[in-house]
């Protein structure tokens, strides 16, 4: 092999590295463990840090994508009206104040955030085509669906891991809830359209603020023994 | 009769119209005066969560609502249908409701509305969506404290602490808190805010001593809205304690003065020395051998005589020194080189013929009748001086010697410094090795060396010159002093073929000649050539160092020599001027001595220079003619 090329390979790779490191912009995406590596072991402690870290991310990027459609498109049109009880995960029995979080096992909370998780896969998927596709949408609640979307991915591998070490043999089938908004984003009448994004969005801030909590009381509970 | 019932039941129709009228009048007066309507539409103004865990509801009445009106307050949650009340207005204060942990949900929409009821009317408020998620606003912070407290390596600083909110629940994680500071001095305008994070405790540094600090905190979950600000709290900085700034700023200040002494007292040391260090002091123009003292005094002569301007410029008054041109022949054999480059020494020297124009009073012993055959005396014994390619080597002395002293032709290359300088430029005598092999001694004081050289081997009484050979010695000396030039004897002879062109003088043997009276020497000059090869003479000007030889004749006037006769074998015969009074050694040594012998002596005593490729033979002769 000729130096040259191992140099333009070498370079080339550089720049994926640097060019993945800057889409990671204000979330730390550092690999726990090289690709390939066997043995390696990265504590629960830093797993909970990186999985606190990116749900609070999350979901301060999707209340800021959610006021601004708020602000933009959604004045005067009563939507909040309509959207009760229209989140499509609320068929999971998810705690709904701090009783019933403390009361719940850890295992099957986390289980729950797993589910959570992957029941946004597809929406998240979904709102950013459509997103793109508005001509009128602006730039920034682009950028933070597609942003949204690439760390719920690395949120939920944080978290198969998580769950891979604090109960690693209770491994459950993969249940979501399936989401069947998609028609609804593509309707050609703008009243209808803006409504389903507004509920979309609506329900996003909602279960990203539940992961967040969730992963902030597991955190708590299990790293630092309740005394935080 | 119809007609009067008629009349009758328009009457009771108008009673009763108006009956009606007057009740209602009464009736709306009664009401007015009672001040009862039905209350306005009530408006629910803020819901707020302290904790996340319960919450409240502010509602403010509508504007006529009055008095004495029922406010009633109902809610419905997000996926259920049932309708509930307000569990509790008290707690909240006036127009609120207070809903505990067990009517509170999180992530769920609660759709609130307010009856208002009095006798006339109720109305009902707009419904109001809330979320428990996010209305959270905590109360302040406690127990806010101040303290001054001093680190290990004495700093000092206000350390600050705070606890969170009561009802918040931080340990279980279900809130995570973070909390904001300020600060200002007492009578300050604006505060100085700090981000104090989760932590519940802050340093803070660089405060001014004697003075008087406000501070206030608050907080803020991870995503709710900010506390309000905690109750003041002051504290005042003791006056004692030394801040880590002032001393370092003593420190330096001290340091800095006593840099700024240092230096003050080496500027005023060495300033001098500095600022020629910085600023050297611009040379002057210098030339060599100048004399700045001369040019003050106003000796022109003297200042030119100390550049080796012999008899520059040509005054009228030395007409009068001039004598009667020297009559030289012109054959091949005799080639006398009075000729002297009149330019510039360093043109090679060619047998020329005596050019009587020159003016320029180089009086170089060139005249080659001068030397007798004791020139080649000296020349063949002499060990280091060997002409090999000298055309004629006469073996007779006082036959008739022609030598052609082409200095180029001559070899010595390789002996004589001197010789190497002079064998180029000027049409001096080669020089054989110097002072040691010297009985006789040519010091003209251009051309000493060369003189001495050239006499060195004579075996016949040594002319020492002494005087004039250090009076000559001196010269270069005296130049190379007004110069920069080095010592070095090449440089000297540079100066003497300046000297060369300029005037050559003769110079006489002194008083060691045994034959010879102790006399000062004196010298003559050739002043000029004419076109017939006439030589004039003039006497050696004035040394400007004031050689002490030289300073004692100046009392004694000059005695001239001028040629009374060519002999036959080209050896000119100098008489002395007869206006002159005192003698010249020639003169002297002509009469003492036997002629003949005299004139061998005296031609031994001579010193000879070189013409250039003519004889070098020059002779005093006796004057007395």
């Amino acid at each position: 092999m000729c130096p040259k090329g191992s140099s333009v390979k070498g370079s080339l790779l550089l720049l994926l590295l640097m060019s993945s490191q800057l889409l990671s912009r204000s979330v730390e995406s550092l690999p726990i463990c090289p690709s390939g590596a066997v043995n390696c072991q990265v504590s629960l402690s830093d797993l909970f840090d990186r999985a606190v870290m990116l749900s609070h991310y999350i979901h301060s990027l999707s209340s800021e994508m959610f006021n601004e459609f708020d602000e933009r498109y959604a004045q005067g049109r009563g939507f909040i009206t309509k959207a009760i009880n229209s989140c499509h995960t609320s068929s999971l029995s998810t705690p709904e104040d701090k009783e019933q979080a403390q009361q719940i096992r850890h295992e099957d909370l986390l289980n729950l955030v797993l589910r959570v998780l992957r029941s946004w896969n597809e929406p998240l998927y979904h709102l950013v085509t459509e997103v793109r596709s508005m001509q009128e949408a602006p730039d920034t609640i682009l950028l933070k669906a597609m942003e949204i979307e690439e760390q719920n991915k690395r949120l939920l591998e944080g978290m198969e891991k998580i769950v891979g070490q604090v109960h690693p043999g209770d491994r459950e089938n993969e249940v979501y809830s399936v989401w069947s908004g998609l028609p609804s984003l593509q309707m050609a009448d703008e009243d209808t359209r803006l409504f389903a994004f507004y509920n979309l969005l609506h329900c996003l801030r909602r279960d990203s603020h539940k992961i967040d909590n969730y992963l902030k009381l597991l955190k708590c509970r299990l790293i630092h023994d309740s005394n935080c | 009769m119809p007609f009067l019932l008629k009349e009758k039941e328009a009457n009771m129709k108008e009673n009763v119209t108006s009956t009606t009228i007057f009740l209602l009048l009464l009736f709306l007066n009664t009401n007015l005066l009672n001040g009862q309507s039905a209350p306005g539409k009530p408006k629910i103004e803020k819901c707020r969560s302290p904790e996340k865990e319960t919450f409240t509801c502010w509602w403010k009445p509508g504007s006529d609502g009055g008095t004495a009106a029922n406010y009633t307050l109902f809610y419905r949650k997000e996926g259920e249908s049932l309708t509930h009340e307000c569990p509790d207005y008290k707690t909240g204060g006036p127009y609120s409701c207070y809903f505990n942990k067990k009517h509170t949900s999180i992530w769920m929409i609660y759709i609130i509305w307010v009856n208002a009821t009095n006798q006339m009317g109720r109305s009902m408020s707009e419904p109001h969506y809330v979320d428990v998620t996010y209305i959270v606003e905590p109360d302040p912070p406690l127990n806010l404290t101040l303290e001054v407290k001093q680190s290990e390596d004495r700093k000092s600083y206000l350390l600050l602490k705070w606890s969170p909110p009561a009802l918040v629940d931080v340990r279980s994680g279900w809130l995570t808190l973070q909390y904001e500071l300020r600060l200002k001095p007492e009578k300050a305008p604006e505060w100085e805010t700090h981000f104090a994070g989760q932590q519940t405790q802050f340093k803070i540094f660089s405060l001014y001593p004697g003075q008087k600090y406000l501070v206030e905190v608050r907080c803020k979950p991870d995503h709710g809205s900010w506390s309000q600000w905690s109750p003041e709290n002051s504290i005042v900085i003791p006056s004692d304690i030394k801040m880590k700034d002032t001393t370092v700023w003593i420190f330096v200040a001290i340091l800095s003065s006593v840099v700024c002494l240092i230096m003050v007292w080496t500027m005023a040391l060495k300033g001098y020395s500095m600022i020629t260090c910085l600023l050297p002091p611009v040379p002057g123009p210098k030339i060599k051998g100048f004399d700045t003292h001369l040019l003050e005094k106003g000796k022109s002569e003297e200042l030119l005589s100390a550049l080796g301007c012999q008899g520059f410029p040509p005054t009228s008054d030395r007409e009068d020194l001039l004598v009667e041109y020297l009559e030289v022949d012109d054959s091949e054999d005799q080639q006398l080189m009075p000729t002297y480059e009149k330019d510039h020494p360093s043109q090679g020297r060619k047998p020329t013929q005596l050019d009587p124009d020159n003016d320029s009073g180089r009086g170089s012993c060139d005249s080659p009748s001068l030397l007798s055959e004791k020139c080649e005396e000296p020349r063949i014994p002499a060990p280091t001086f060997t002409i090999p390619e000298v055309n004629e080597k006469p073996d007779d002395p006082g036959t008739n010697v022609t030598h052609n002293w082409d200095p180029q032709g001559i070899n010595f290359k390789g002996k004589n410094p001197y010789f190497n300088a002079l064998g180029s430029k000027s049409s001096t005598w080669p020089i054989p090795q110097q002072s040691s092999n010297h009985s006789l001694r040519c010091s003209y004081h251009n051309i000493a060396d060369i003189c001495k050289v050239a006499l060195g081997t004579v075996n016949g009484p040594t002319v020492s010159l002494g005087k004039e050979e250090n009076h000559a010695l001196n010269y270069p000396t005296t130049i190379d002093t007004g110069g920069e030039e080095t010592t070095d004897k090449q440089n000297e002879l540079g100066h003497f073929h300046s000297n060369v062109d300029q005037g050559t003088t003769w110079l006489l043997p002194n008083e060691k000649m045994p034959f010879m009276s102790p006399r000062p020497m004196d010298y003559v000059e050739i002043h000029k050539v004419n076109k017939d090869g006439a030589l004039s003479l003039l006497p050696k000007q004035k040394e400007s160092n004031g050689n002490t030889e030289q300073a004692s004749a100046p009392d004694s006037s000059k005695e001239y020599a001028k040629v009374s006769r060519v002999m036959d074998n080209n050896i000119l015969v100098l008489m002395q001027d007869p206006r002159a009074q005192t003698r010249v050694i020639f003169e002297e040594s002509a009469k003492e001595s036997p002629q003949p012998l005299q004139h061998n002596q005296a031609e031994k005593n001579l010193s000879y220079c070189t013409f250039p490729p003519g004889d070098c033979r020059l002779q005093t002769g006796n004057t007395t003619e």
